[in-house]
């Protein structure tokens, strides 16, 4: 195996539909319903794809939402903001758990 | 003697949702007056630039007005480039195109105004109710850029104001339209859409108004092409605009409602069938001088695989999306 991620693997995901075609096709639908326009468009939605492939660090993902956006009428400049929004929050995450440390040693220090 | 083209992959896409693309009755007649353009812009299907110098003549000039004249059902006379404005005769043709009593419309960079003796650009369009459509790819300054060259951007508002200060935008005769063209390898976005956020942000960041704004898909040829090449883009690109094909968007094709005129008088389907040299079908009037109607009508269009970027998504015509 040359590399564990490759671009053009993006148009095989449907391929993982042969391992159960039951629960497959219910991902799907799920996946299609959940990014359809409805109190948020299409184009918010795809934002926060983005937003969620950035911080799980999907290439795969990385790559789709990057073109959808710029499909969406988006540009690197709107991409930039949502991926330090995204990136300040995990930034915030991680310093919030902190507040485990913080508090055992409250807990057990003099 | 009889060549037989090969059935290319867009027209067997076509005839299997709509048969056979032809014509309906051509109310358009597109005018390129010249490949002259005072920018060189990267997604450019003409090739323009500075240094072109490719001009229609006198007698083919001629020959365009002289079909207007006679043939009322072409309502509308399209002026394109280039930038037409670099044409010497430009002015005249969009006041005799006037004085016939058709709508013309001028494919305007909007940069040309500030060459030298441009500057009166705006109040000679209005004093001629000419619809203007102007390029400007995306309402940033850098996305822009990108595309056009740099300052492109501030130039392009600059004029648009110009265009808003004589009543373009504000008045009901003065029509001005933007065209944005995506700024890579890309579908464009949903027109609807894209208006509304320019629209919004041109008014709240720079005071321009307009009336209405064109998405158009990049053309993979010429200019553009020789990018995706380069750019290790075209394959993808290609298999992008094939995979969108969109049968809603074939009864409004533009090659069914126009006639494009070259330079050296030479009459094509469309724009990018003229960048690519493909002629109308053979045994069709080939010269805007043997221009006639009722053989153009309804005639076989010459397509190409380009052609797949007029369908993709929500289609893509010289006046926006199709569906």
């Amino acid at each position: 195996m040359p590399a564990y991620f490759d671009d053009k693997d993006l148009a095989h995901f449907g391929d993982l539909k042969e391992h159960n075609p039951e629960l497959w096709t219910a991902f799907e639908r799920y996946y299609v319903a959940a990014f359809e326009p409805g109190l948020l468009s299409k184009r918010e939605k795809v934002l926060i794809g983005f937003a969620v492939a950035q911080v799980s660090q999907c290439p795969y993902c990385i790559d789709s939402y990057t073109q959808t956006a710029l499909e969406q009428g988006l540009t690197m400049k709107h991409l930039a903001e949502a991926l330090h929004a995204a990136a300040s929050l995990r930034a915030g995450i991680a310093l919030a758990h902190g507040l485990v440390a913080h508090n055992v040693d409250k807990k057990i220090s003099m | 003697m009889t060549t037989t083209v090969p059935t290319s992959r867009f027209a067997l896409r076509v005839s299997g949702a709509h048969g056979e693309l032809r014509a309906a009755l051509p109310t358009t007649l597109q005018v390129n007056v010249g490949k002259r353009c005072n920018q060189a812009c990267h997604h450019c299907h003409v090739d323009a630039s500075p240094t072109r110098t490719e001009v229609m003549g006198d007698d083919v000039f001629e020959a365009c007005l002289d079909v207007l004249a006679r043939t009322p059902e072409l309502d509308t006379l399209d002026i394109t480039g280039g930038a037409p404005e670099l044409h010497p005769r430009f002015r005249e043709m969009v006041a005799r195109g006037r004085a016939l009593g058709r709508k013309v419309m001028v494919r305007h960079n909007l940069t040309v105004q500030f060459e030298p003796g441009f500057a009166d650009l705006s109040a000679f369009f209005a004093a001629h109710e000419a619809e203007v459509v102007c390029s400007l790819p995306h309402y940033t300054e850098d996305a822009t850029d990108r595309q056009r060259g740099r300052g492109v951007f501030a130039k392009s508002i600059e004029a648009m104001r110009a265009l808003n200060a004589v009543g373009y935008g504000r008045h009901a005769s003065l029509v001005v339209n933007l065209v944005s063209n995506p700024v890579g390898a890309f579908l464009p976005p949903p027109q609807a859409d894209l208006e509304r956020d320019t629209r919004q942000w041109l008014f709240d960041h720079h005071g321009v108004v307009f009336n209405a704004l064109f998405t158009i898909t990049n053309m993979p040829i010429s200019r553009f092409a020789a990018w995706l090449q380069r750019a290790g883009n075209y394959d993808a690109y290609m298999a992008r605009l094939e995979a969108a094909f969109n049968p809603a968007t074939v009864p409004g094709l533009m090659c069914r409602s126009l006639v494009s005129v070259g330079y050296d008088g030479t009459l094509y389907d469309c724009d990018f069938n003229q960048m690519l040299e493909m002629g109308l079908n053979g045994g069709l009037p080939m010269r805007i001088e043997a221009f006639d109607l009722g053989r153009l009508r309804g005639r076989r269009v010459r397509t190409g695989e380009h052609c797949f970027g007029c369908t993709a998504g929500g289609g893509s015509s010289c006046g926006g999306a199709l569906a």
